[in-house]
């Protein structure tokens, strides 16, 4: 990934989310870097999530060209294993309540 | 450098492995000074940084918690990794990598290149390299490592086509 990483500065309603939707979904997104290799990213969200190559590839470029990519949904354990994984790979990866 | 074959490559019994002892040798020492990074860091060493991104960048409770949970998991994680490539590294008749040894092994070359990229201070990509520069031993390792991975991800992929 060839451009500077953008922060993530995200600021989240948490609380108030909660609240009102106790079963809104988490995100898991990829921020662009300067270090991870295109391939690399491509090839680790492959592996973890099963996507086709295709697929992998539209979101590797979506974090490479807008700066981050939703790469995965679901319940709050799950979005935390996920970007466990992702970081086990060292890919820069943050959570947050869906704002949608 | 002039390269007949590639360093890896996807075969019916698994990945070729192709890469001289001088090769072999740089390449475990790096992965092997991460590994003592790994086990004897602080939890705020700058170096070691993009090895634990932060997990929730706007909430530092929840933050918090992930790290004290997930961070010796990383450690973990990795130092498994690492021992599984200086095992094979540590013997230059080895010429044939399982999916497992070869994953492993792009792992481990990720986190060198983590670190040693923060170190440089790695911006945009594609960086001229200054003769003078005094890091130019330093991207010349980089970038070595950088192609030594790009090789084992193409070499993954094919495979799994």
């Amino acid at each position: 990934m060839t451009l500077v990483a953008a922060a993530p500065a995200t600021k989240e309603r948490t609380e108030l989310d909660e609240s009102i939707a106790p079963d809104h979904p988490w995100i898991v997104l990829v921020w662009n870097d300067p270090i991870n290799l295109m391939s690399y990213v491509t090839f680790v969200l492959q592996k973890l999530f099963g996507y086709n190559l295709e697929k992998a590839t539209q979101l590797m470029l979506d974090v490479h060209e807008k700066g981050k990519a939703v790469v995965a949904s679901g319940p709050k354990e799950k979005s935390e294993m996920d970007v466990y994984r992702l970081h086990e790979h060292g890919l820069w990866a943050t959570m947050q309540k869906d704002s949608l | 450098m002039a390269r007949i074959k590639p360093p890896f490559a996807a075969t019916k019994k698994g990945f070729s492995f192709n890469l001289g002892p001088e090769e072999r040798h740089v390449v475990r020492r790096l992965i092997g000074e991460v590994g003592e990074l790994l086990k004897t860091s602080v939890a705020d060493d700058p170096k070691m940084a993009r090895l634990f991104p932060p997990a929730y960048s706007a909430d530092e409770e929840a933050e918090t918690e992930y790290q004290r949970l997930m961070r010796d998991e990383l450690v973990t994680s990795r130092l498994h990794s690492i021992q599984q490539v200086e095992e094979f590294l540590a013997d230059d008749s080895v010429g044939l990598l399982t999916f497992a040894q070869l994953d492993a092994f792009s792992a481990s070359l990720n986190s060198v290149r983590l670190v040693l990229g923060t170190l440089l201070g790695v911006g945009e990509a594609d960086e001229d390299l200054d003769d003078e520069d005094p890091r130019t031993d330093e991207l010349a390792l980089y970038n070595f490592l950088s192609w030594l991975l790009e090789n084992a991800i193409q070499a993954l992929m094919d495979s799994s086509v």
